[in-house]
């Protein structure tokens, strides 16, 4: 409606005003009072009709008539046949490829130390998915989370294409010139080099640097890893005079004590499998280990315990020392030179009236003997691994073997190289895959020292905080296009190409070799040469470097023993541990899940893979434990200032269960200022960290404060409970002997629907929670396998994460130390599913093979099945995750599985192109398909074996006898809903006398 | 005239003319495979099935091998043509063109003939496994000198050969019946 006022007549004062100036009465209000529309809103062409002031502009009907026009021709041009687009065969086609089948390759993936054997799946040429080599003796087909992810970073659109020189991009040459000029200026000076990498656990890559050395005797070199944990790296020095690489072996382990250790967290899968060998009981009398955890913060490991006791790290170390006193007063044989008479016997003070745990666990020690183990967390205080080792050194414990390995720097060695660098003792620094400008604890000292040196070049793969203070950039190969070798404690593995490289990319070992010639030194020019040439010569006989490129790997005879223990460093750490007191609130800085130290946090898939514990995507809080929460008035979410030693956080804290009264948890590699994703996820951790490396992670007297300002968590669970239902089941020994289905009893289901049939095949699952750590492999193993897209913080906090496969997480029991148990939750693929029933558009319906089945081109989104679904495994992509993506983030896809557009639900398929795969094959072949051939993705990926997949119409099939086993259940099945996964109840096996802290006796 | 007169002898009439307008248009609109068949787009290299797969007997599957062991059956790569035309007809100019392609190493884009949407996953092992001959759908290719579709890859024409494959199927096979579950083909 339009009221129009008199041209130049006075405006009346309007009752309501909007601005000042209305009320004010400018000249400019009275004149826009009087236009309807303003500026720019009203047509050009109609300005004379309307008589209003002439404007250009673009009319409604014009913009209607040109839409119109434009749906008919889009209309004209869709009903032509053009368009089906072109297909591209090879020109000259790769042998060993026929397009549409994969290969696999064998190579390995680096993280510090930890050296995982793994099997590339590739598909036309491109790496899509990685498992852990089947050949290799330790990790037998499996690999951890992180490494599965890694493929994710080859096709990061962050990685740095092309050599850079003071900011600008240059050829190879020019870069190569640069860095060649200034390291033979530096050798003719005889000014040292210092030169930052990460570990080397490569033999080829050892040579190399020692080839660099004799080029350039002036070059000092460090192996940083600021998650490898100091203290540990201290400890060995201390006990066996020598960098020592120690590995559990806990197939040989009848009673393992973790002080702090947490091996079950999905980084080792080798003692990720034993575990699982020594939990999958079949029936009572099977032997179980037994596992007792003291730790601060609660983790993936004390999850797992049969006994768990909240203590503060820095008292670990003493309750060991009082630990190898009482086995001492057992009799046990202490090594040679230990004085242990500075040790006070008795139970810990921290154990107060439970005394009867620490007897039983004395007990429990003595017992196993040889069969016992103690590991010492990498980040734990510097006496408490050292504890450890006497322990183990008393019990002479087969649990556990050590290799010679190259030393680690610590914090206080680069702290060293920092003030070297301040002083100007430096010609040129080379920082080779590390990043110290963001994990040395004092940022502000590293940046002023590293300006001193005059000559700063930087070797990796994404530009980050250390890049940008280099001159010259190089960027490196990632792992997947890289030659490479690593020894393992049973095998020399092999790490091969698997693409070639995708930009203008090199070895970081080629770059050395070039500097090595341009120092005056013998070097090929390719570090494959280099690497065969070693090979060649050192490959047993009858064996070619072929085969080994092959299997991946050349097996060796592992020397298990231990090096000697030297008693004589006891006495003075007895004395450190017995002095270390619990001072205010302690604070652990321990390696995030997803970014380890900070090298993944650009990689989304980790990002967003819940925390196994918290369950937080995208963040890292700091984990206060429930009685400090309370007296400090701190609620879930409450952002709060975390102060130590003149550096301060600020950021949101989680209330923990379980974790020790006093302590502080918070996860390093997060609060990068460098990344498309990772900048800006997280607060930076490592200003808190320790120039001590005794106790780097472990710091006395933070302080915590409340900040003002509630964040809203990013979480996948936030409820922790099960109302009363039994969702998941947990038994002892005790109950698994005699009642291991407790008082339930088989629901006698009525069903209105007529049964389903199934001809020839009906898959199914059986999942172990006895197995199951919760180390969440088998949720990036199905991203990775099923396109599963990343949808970011802001809707993981909505709810709205896609992953098909979760891990539930429950608390049972007294929130300062509950029972916890881990479930993998996906589609039951129910026989009568209640999602199939409520679907308008019969989208989703069952497969004559007992498959619940999605047709993506089918729904409609009406999102109904999701709400009918008991278990909430059903995702719905609200938003348009993946369509805007472009090479090279696409090229991780796998090709056999749909990607899927906005508003449409998706769920977890059973690996369905795997199954259609296997039983393609198996056709063609005219054979029956074999038990235990179709693996899906979470399977392959579970390092515990917790998973079993199979035909449950096969009575000879190994998932078909699990249904039957005694523990065997299904989730909700008073429903009725029929699930075609079984779960078998957790174990739990606490020392007889129910000396147990970890509460009563599960609800079941 | 008559009000009614006028009503019998045009509006009738007329509105008959439309209704049958309609079916016919609508019907002609959803005919099936109306745009699928006749489709045949020219080629980069004028390639005669005729001469290859019917003069001189060439079996499908020496150029097209990835058909019984892969999801696709592939166009072969261009090395592969060279392996004859090295020396076959090395003067004609198409061939001169191929042999350009090969030693550069260059891509040779083929025009798309036979086309599923990407929600599709259609393999080939089974059906060739099961001794389905090409031509079922992919018509009499072994007469074309410019490949044409004969039939549209619809789900229609998929089903019904799932549910009646005796046609398709050599007289001693065994199968009765092809898959008709959602998951077979979408995934």
């Amino acid at each position: 409606m339009k009221t129009r006022l008199p041209e130049h007549g006075p405006v009346e004062t309007p009752r309501f005003w909007r601005t000042l100036d209305e009320r004010i009465e400018t000249p400019e209000a009275q004149r826009a009072a009087q236009d309807e529309f303003l500026p720019g809103a009203v047509p050009g062409p109609f300005d004379d009709v309307h008589g209003l002031p002439p404007q250009s502009g673009f009319s409604r009907r014009d913009f209607l008539g040109l839409v119109s026009a434009t749906a008919a021709l889009a209309a004209t041009v869709a009903c032509d046949r053009k368009g089906q687009g072109t297909v591209v065969p090879y020109t000259r086609r790769p042998v060993e490829i026929v397009p549409g089948v994969a290969n696999y390759y064998a190579s390995a993936f680096q993280e510090g130390r930890r050296v995982y054997p793994v099997l590339v799946k590739t598909r036309e040429g491109r790496p899509i998915h990685i498992t852990g080599n089947d050949e290799h003796p330790g990790v037998k087909g499996k690999t951890s989370p992180r490494a599965m992810a890694d493929v994710l970073r080859l096709y990061d659109p962050d990685r740095l294409r092309a050599p850079k020189a003071e900011g600008r991009t240059v050829g190879w040459a020019e870069a190569e010139s640069r860095l060649h000029g200034a390291l033979v200026a530096a050798k003719a000076a005889g000014r040292p080099v210092l030169l930052i990498s990460g570990a080397v656990a490569s033999p080829t890559r050892k040579a190399l640097l020692a080839d660099l050395k004799a080029a350039l005797p002036a070059l000092e070199h460090l192996a940083f890893e600021p998650a490898a944990g100091d203290a540990a790296e201290e400890a060995a020095q201390a006990s066996f005079g020598q960098s020592v690489d120690l590995q559990p072996r806990l197939a040989k382990a009848k009673v393992i004590l973790s002080l702090g250790a947490d091996f079950l967290n999905g980084e080792d899968p080798e003692a990720l499998g034993a575990w699982g060998a020594k939990r999958r009981l079949k029936n009572a009398k099977d032997e179980i280990n037994r596992l007792w955890v003291l730790e601060g913060p609660l983790t993936l490991t004390g999850t797992n315990a049969d006994v768990r006791v909240p203590v503060s790290p820095s008292r670990l170390g003493a309750m060991a020392y009082a630990l190898a006193k009482e086995l001492a007063a057992k009799g046990v044989a202490v090594p040679a030179g230990t004085d242990l008479s500075s040790i006070s016997a008795g139970v810990p003070a921290e154990l107060g009236e439970t005394s009867k745990l620490w007897s039983n666990l004395v007990k429990d020690l003595h017992r196993a003997g040889r069969n016992a183990v103690v590991l010492c967390g990498a980040q734990m205080p510097v006496e408490a691994h050292q504890a450890a080792h006497l322990l183990n050194a008393m019990l002479g414990s087969e649990a556990i073997s050590g290799r010679a390995a190259e030393p680690l720097a610590t914090v206080r060695d680069l702290d060293a190289a920092v003030q070297g660098m301040a002083a100007g003792r430096y010609a040129a620094a080379i920082f080779w895959d590390v990043n110290p400008a963001f994990a040395f604890p004092r940022a502000s000292a590293w940046k002023e020292a590293v300006a001193k040196v005059p000559f700063r070049a930087w070797i990796g793969l994404m530009e980050d905080e250390t890049a940008a203070q280099c001159q010259v950039l190089l960027p490196e190969n990632h792992w997947l296009e890289s030659w490479g070798d690593f020894t393992t404690g049973s095998a020399e593995v092999l790490q091969q190409p698997t693409i070639g490289t995708l930009y203008d990319t090199r070895h970081g070992e080629e770059v050395l070799l070039g500097v090595i010639r341009a120092l005056g030194g013998h070097a090929p020019a390719s570090y494959h040469a280099y690497l065969q040439g070693r090979w060649q010569k050192s490959l047993p006989l009858g064996t070619s470097f072929e085969q080994a490129l092959h299997d991946g790997l050349v097996k060796i005879e592992s020397k298990a023993a231990l090096p000697a223990f030297r008693g004589a460093s006891v006495a003075a750490a007895a004395r450190r541990a017995a002095g270390s007191k619990a001072e205010g609130l302690e604070l652990v800085l321990f390696p995030g899940f997803a970014t380890h130290d900070g090298r993944h946090a650009n990689n989304s898939w980790l990002q967003e893979t819940p925390d196994p514990i918290t369950k937080m995507t995208w963040d890292n809080p700091v984990s206060v434990s429930v009685q400090d929460a309370k007296a400090l008035g701190i609620q879930e979410g409450d952002f709060v200032t975390l102060s130590l030693e003149g550096a301060t956080l600020r950021l949101p804290a989680i209330l923990q269960p379980g974790q020790a009264k006093g302590v502080l948890a918070l996860a390093l590699g997060y609060g990068r200022s460098t990344g498309g994703v990772a900048k800006g996820v997280g607060a930076n951790a490592y200003p808190l960290m320790g120039l001590d490396p005794a106790s780097a992670n472990v710091r006395p007297g933070a302080r915590l404060a409340k900040a003002g300002g509630k964040k809203d968590l990013s979480r996948t669970q936030s409820h922790h409970r099960m109302e009363g239902r039994d969702i998941v089941r947990s038994l002892t020994m005790d109950e698994f002997a005699h009642n291991p289905q407790g008082h339930h009893h088989k629901p006698e289901l009525v069903s209105l629907y007529e049964d389903q049939t199934f001809p020839d095949h009906k898959w199914g699952m059986v999942i172990d929670l006895a197995a199951c750590v919760g180390c969440s492999a088998c949720v990036v193993a199905c991203q990775s396998e099923n396109n599963v897209p990343v949808v970011g913080p802001e809707q993981v906090a909505r709810g709205r994460e896609m992953h098909w496969i979760r891990i539930d997480r429950y608390y049972e029991g007294e929130l300062e130390n509950p029972k916890v148990v881990h479930q993998p939750m996906l589609c039951q693929h129910c026989d009568s599913a209640p999602c199939e029933n409520v679907c308008p558009v019969n989208a989703t319906s069952h497969s004559p093979d007992g498959l619940n089945q999605m047709a993506y081109n089918r729904c409609v989104g009406t999102r109904y099945c999701g709400n009918n679904c008991p278990y909430k495994v059903r995702r719905f992509n609200f938003l348009e995750y993946t369509a805007y993506k472009t090479e090279p983030e696409t090229l991780v896809n796998n090709p056999e599985v749909t990607v899927r557009p906005r508003g449409v639900m998706e769920k977890c398929s059973f690996c369905v192109q795997r199954i259609n795969d296997v039983k393609i094959r198996a056709k063609g072949e005219a054979r029956a398909i074999l038990d235990g051939e179709i693996t899906t993705a979470c399977m392959a990926g579970c390092p515990s074996d917790a998973i079993v997949f199979g035909d449950l119409k096969d009575p000879k099939s190994k998932v078909a006898q699990l249904v039957a086993a005694s523990r065997a259940y299904r989730v909700l099945e008073e429903l009725g809903a029929k699930p075609a996964i079984t779960y078998l109840a957790d174990l739990k096996n606490p020392p007889p006398n129910g000396a147990s802290s970890e509460g009563g006796p599960h609800a079941s | 005239m008559h009000r009614f007169d006028q009503a019998f002898r045009f509006v009738l009439p007329a509105a008959a003319v439309a209704v049958l307008a309609t079916i016919l248009s609508v019907g002609w609109f959803t005919q099936p495979d109306r745009f699928a068949k006749g489709y045949a787009p020219e080629q980069p290299i004028p390639f005669s099935h005729e001469l290859h797969a019917g003069t001189l007997r060439m079996p499908c599957q020496y150029c097209h091998s990835g058909a019984d062991k892969s999801r696709h059956a592939g166009i072969p790569s261009v090395d592969l043509c060279m392996g004859c035309h090295k020396v076959t007809r090395a003067d004609r100019p198409a061939i001169q063109k191929l042999a350009r392609i090969a030693n550069s190493g260059a891509p040779l884009p083929w025009q798309r003939v036979h086309t599923l949407p990407d929600h599709v996953f259609f393999d080939h092992r089974p059906h060739v496994n099961a001794g389905i001959a090409c031509q079922n759908c992919h018509g009499e290719v072994q007469t074309m000198k410019v490949v044409t579709r004969d039939m549209g890859m619809r789900m229609g024409n998929c089903l019904a050969c799932h549910r009646d494959p005796h046609a398709a199927l050599p007289a001693d096979s065994k199968i009765t019946k092809g898959a008709e579950h959602c998951a077979a083909c979408h995934r």
